[in-house]
């Protein structure tokens, strides 16, 4: 039936919407907030799937776990590991200027991926963890397209519930007072050393949130997809997307970052349904010509609207010049 | 396992891949020191020189020596086009928006020689090249080649910096930039020529890895960590420190295979930066710190 | 006879505060004159002025005839006025030779002339051309600054504070070095912390505070005068 299929398309796009929302939420933390660079996100992101899927799915034999615990024990779990892998990234490199950062965040994107794949007894390599329980998915009262459409709507609704949560919280960390010192001494590190310690503890504890909601992200995907594999998700890809959401959306904007989410999100997929209609030996050169005009629009974006869709509120001039190049 | 064996399967290999890690890490190091940001498209700029030789050799069917200067010029004209058309502008902006153009246009290259060249292995001879034995050290051509060309390369810029008034120019822009401009220095020809420098060394060290081993389209991307753990042992800015970055790192990540298991070769350069940035960030020579 | 340089009712400030108001001065050909005032009147500020450094909303700089006012620092360079930074001055990781040669870097062909100029007034830098600039003693960079600035054979050399964090020995060294440079026919507008001495050395001085010229006078006038001694001499 053409419109139920519609219906679940649209489901569909929405849960990922979602889950790219909380993605963008994170790095809107890191980037937006405290102006860390995080070039890794796919890597926080694979560690919440995983340390999801190995908490919540059932006992197997030739890995670690599963344990068969709760959903919402997996997604807690998720974060906590994505954090803790965050922790002595943003301890060594918080010091310096985010390039190091940046460049750090690369590598151990790197490095979780080298995991993934060879370390067969925590992630079952190659084939992945399957059976990753998905919550509110029954519906045994309904008849089986219904209740499909329904399983997809109550987990949008979880999805949803969590990015209004994650939301909430980091609005509220914004308005803070603090939050406005961080935004304020985000773009001039002179003045960030000078308030030494302090800032370096906020700007940590800012990473290892953002990574933390990252994870978040990593296991919603995870569940929802009821499976993870080392292949689910192409780790420059993914985090280009997210950057670029931000960035178009409004980095230092919450809205803007959800917003950026769904405009990305829709602009990709569409952009997906059209190339896969190329007959196939244009097809996979389509594909590529797809990240080209993602990373062009990253630069139009740069240029031309660095403040995003929907500014920062209270911003200070991020393009204040600097009296000639800036040392530290 | 005896001494011979030690140099012949780690230490040669090792240094002829830090001599590849070296090209790439001379020039992060000039970008830090003199633009002041971190380039993340330096590898894939690599892996496009590496393919534009590639192109060379397969169309016009020379070796893949002859089309090195070919690769060098092509990449380091697209190096400063990249410059102008995507990164001049943000010239007055924080770098690390800068540092983020980089990651698009990293992406960007990647797509171009996907598109181009396939995703597919590709390499620029067929057939296995039997070591030579000399003195009961086993050495390829092509691996003595690296050295030697990486050396000359180096010493080239090398001389160039200390003897020619623009790379003294190019220096006196990383020590001092505020002075540099008030004594009248261009700072935009300094720009340009250091993306010149840049874009070939680049080349050179892709095509220095293609000729070791093959070309895929993630072969530079694969080296950006390598390269700046290389830039930031040696010590950022300094060209001498880059090669003995490189060289460390390269032989550190052949040795590694004889107590980590293999797949982790790669996490070698990521222990090196880590390990730097903790204890000596300004690296072995005594660099900068951006 | 009209002035090598003159500031004519300067206010300007960096982005939109004016820290200097109506702020008039000249220096003459073969003069040396000192700036002084307490700390914030906007002596340094005043000096970055005429080299182009900050935003002038009103007022005229001349300089030799020009109107150069609202000109960009390496035009103002190549027109014949080279400034000295208080810090960062030198480039520390090259020689004293290739911190000249950077000074020189705009003259077009021989440079010998220049260096000769250079290492006369500083025969202690002519010794150790090779030693990289990072590894001297202050009073000895300060030298490698005012050398670098002199390659181009300004008419005019600004200095800011050339003697702080100076040993009173070197302190002297530098003015007696500044007389050498008058002595070859370079002005100089320099702005000191150490008034009492700047005063006795210099030809001329202005006295600011708060961002408005105060008082000027000949260097001996203005030590004599009892409003400038109780404002921050010292008493």
């Amino acid at each position: 039936m053409e419109y139920l299929g519609l219906l679940n398309y649209a489901l569909f796009m929405a849960i990922f919407i979602g889950i790219y929302a909380l993605l963008a939420l994170g790095l809107n933390i890191q980037w937006g907030f405290a102006g860390l660079f995080n070039a890794g996100i796919a890597g926080f992101f694979a560690v919440g799937a995983y340390t999801s899927a190995i908490l919540t799915t059932e006992h197997a034999d030739g890995r670690i776990g599963g344990f068969d615990m709760p959903f919402f024990v997996g997604w807690i779990g998720a974060m906590i590991a994505a954090a803790l892998v965050a922790w002595p990234i943003g301890k060594i490199c918080l010091r310096f200027r985010s390039d190091y950062l940046a460049i750090a965040s690369i590598g151990i994107a790197e490095i979780i991926r080298l995991v993934v794949k060879s370390e067969a007894v925590l992630t079952n390599g190659a084939r992945g963890i399957s059976g990753i329980p998905r919550p509110a998915a029954e519906f045994p009262s309904m008849a089986q397209e219904t209740a499909y459409l329904a399983s997809q709507a109550a987990y949008l609704a979880i999805v949803v519930v969590v990015l209004v949560a994650a939301y909430l919280l980091v609005e509220r960390q914004f308005n803070a007072p603090w939050g406005r010192m961080m935004r304020a001494i985000r773009d001039n590190e002179g003045a960030a050393k000078a308030m030494g310690k302090d800032v370096e503890f906020r700007r940590l504890q800012a990473f290892i949130f953002g990574s933390a909601l990252m994870g978040l992200g990593g296991a919603l995907f995870a569940h929802f997809n009821r499976s993870i594999t080392p292949e689910a998700i192409d780790p420059m890809v993914a985090t280009f997307l997210v950057w670029i959401m931000l960035i178009l959306g409004g980095s230092g904007n919450n809205r803007g970052a959800i917003l950026g989410a769904a405009v990305v999100w829709i602009i990709w997929s569409m952009s997906e349904i059209a190339t896969d209609r190329l007959p196939t030996e244009y097809a996979i050169q389509a594909k590529y010509i797809r990240l080209f005009l993602i990373g062009l629009m990253l630069q139009l974006v740069l240029r031309f609207r660095p403040e995003g869709l929907l500014p920062e509120p209270l911003r200070g001039d991020r393009r204040a010049p600097k009296s000639g190049a800036d040392h530290t | 396992m005896d001494f011979l064996e030690l140099i012949n399967f780690y230490v040669i290999p090792g240094i002829v891949l830090g001599s590849i890690y070296a090209l790439g890490a001379v020039g992060i190091t000039l970008v830090f020191a003199i633009l002041r940001y971190a380039h993340l498209a330096h590898g894939d700029l690599a892996t496009l020189g590496a393919f534009i030789a590639l192109a060379v050799v397969t169309g016009l069917g020379v070796s893949p020596l002859v089309a090195l200067p070919i690769a060098i010029i092509a990449t380091a004209a697209v190096a400063v086009g990249i410059d102008k058309v995507f990164y001049e502008h943000l010239r007055e902006r924080p770098k690390i928006v800068t540092v983020m153009a980089s990651l698009g246009i990293a992406l960007m290259i990647r797509a171009v020689v996907q598109v181009v060249w396939g995703v597919d292995t590709e390499t620029y001879s067929r057939g296995i090249v039997r070591p030579e034995n000399y003195f009961g050290l086993r050495i390829r051509d092509r691996e003595i080649l690296t050295v030697i060309a990486m050396i000359a390369l180096v010493g080239g810029l090398q001389l160039f910096l200390t003897r020619s008034k623009w790379g003294k120019a190019m220096r006196a822009m990383s020590d001092n930039p505020n002075l540099a401009l008030l004594s009248g220095i261009d700072n935009k020809k300094v720009v340009m020529l250091t993306w010149v420098i840049v874009g070939g060394l680049c080349a050179a060290s892709g095509v220095f890895l293609g000729l070791n081993t093959e070309l895929k389209s993630m072969m530079g991307w694969q080296m950006l960590l390598p390269m700046f753990a290389a830039a930031i042992l040696g010590g950022v800015g300094r060209i001498e420190g880059a090669v003995l970055g490189g060289l460390v790192v390269g032989i550190a990540e052949e040795l590694s295979v004889l107590v980590i298991p293999s797949e982790y070769k790669a996490a070698m350069a990521f222990a090196i930066l880590l390990f730097m940035l903790l204890v000596r960030p300004t690296g072995l020579l005594k660099g900068k710190v951006l | 006879m009209t002035a090598l340089l003159s500031m004519d009712r300067i206010t300007g400030g960096y982005g939109d505060a004016d820290i200097l108001q109506d702020v008039s001065m000249h220096v003459d050909e073969n003069e040396i004159v000192v700036i002084v005032g307490p700390n914030g009147a906007g002596k340094s500020t005043a000096m970055k002025s005429v080299f182009g450094l900050l935003t002038i909303r009103g007022g005229r700089m001349l300089f030799d005839g020009d109107d150069i006012t609202g000109w960009a620092p390496n035009r103002i360079v190549q027109r014949g006025i080279c400034y000295v930074p208080q810090v960062d001055n030198i480039f520390r990781e090259m020689s004293i030779h290739e911190n000249l040669e950077m000074g020189g870097f705009l003259k077009k062909g021989d440079l010998s002339a220049a260096y000769d100029r250079v290492y006369t007034l500083f025969p202690d830098l002519k010794e150790r051309r090779k030693t990289l600039a990072g590894a001297l003693s202050g009073g000895q960079r300060q030298m490698v600054a005012m050398g670098r600035a002199l390659m181009l054979d300004p008419k005019l050399l600004l200095l800011d504070e050339p003697t702080a964090g100076l040993s009173p020995r070197y302190m002297e060294q530098i003015f007696q070095i500044s007389r050498d440079v008058r002595d070859t026919g370079v002005a100089i507008l320099l702005v000191e912390q150490h008034a009492k001495q700047a005063l006795a050395f210099a030809d001329r001085g202005y006295v600011l505070a708060a961002g408005k010229n105060r008082h000027e006078g000949s260097g001996a006038d203005l030590l004599a005068d009892r409003e400038v001694a109780e404002m921050f001499l010292g008493g």
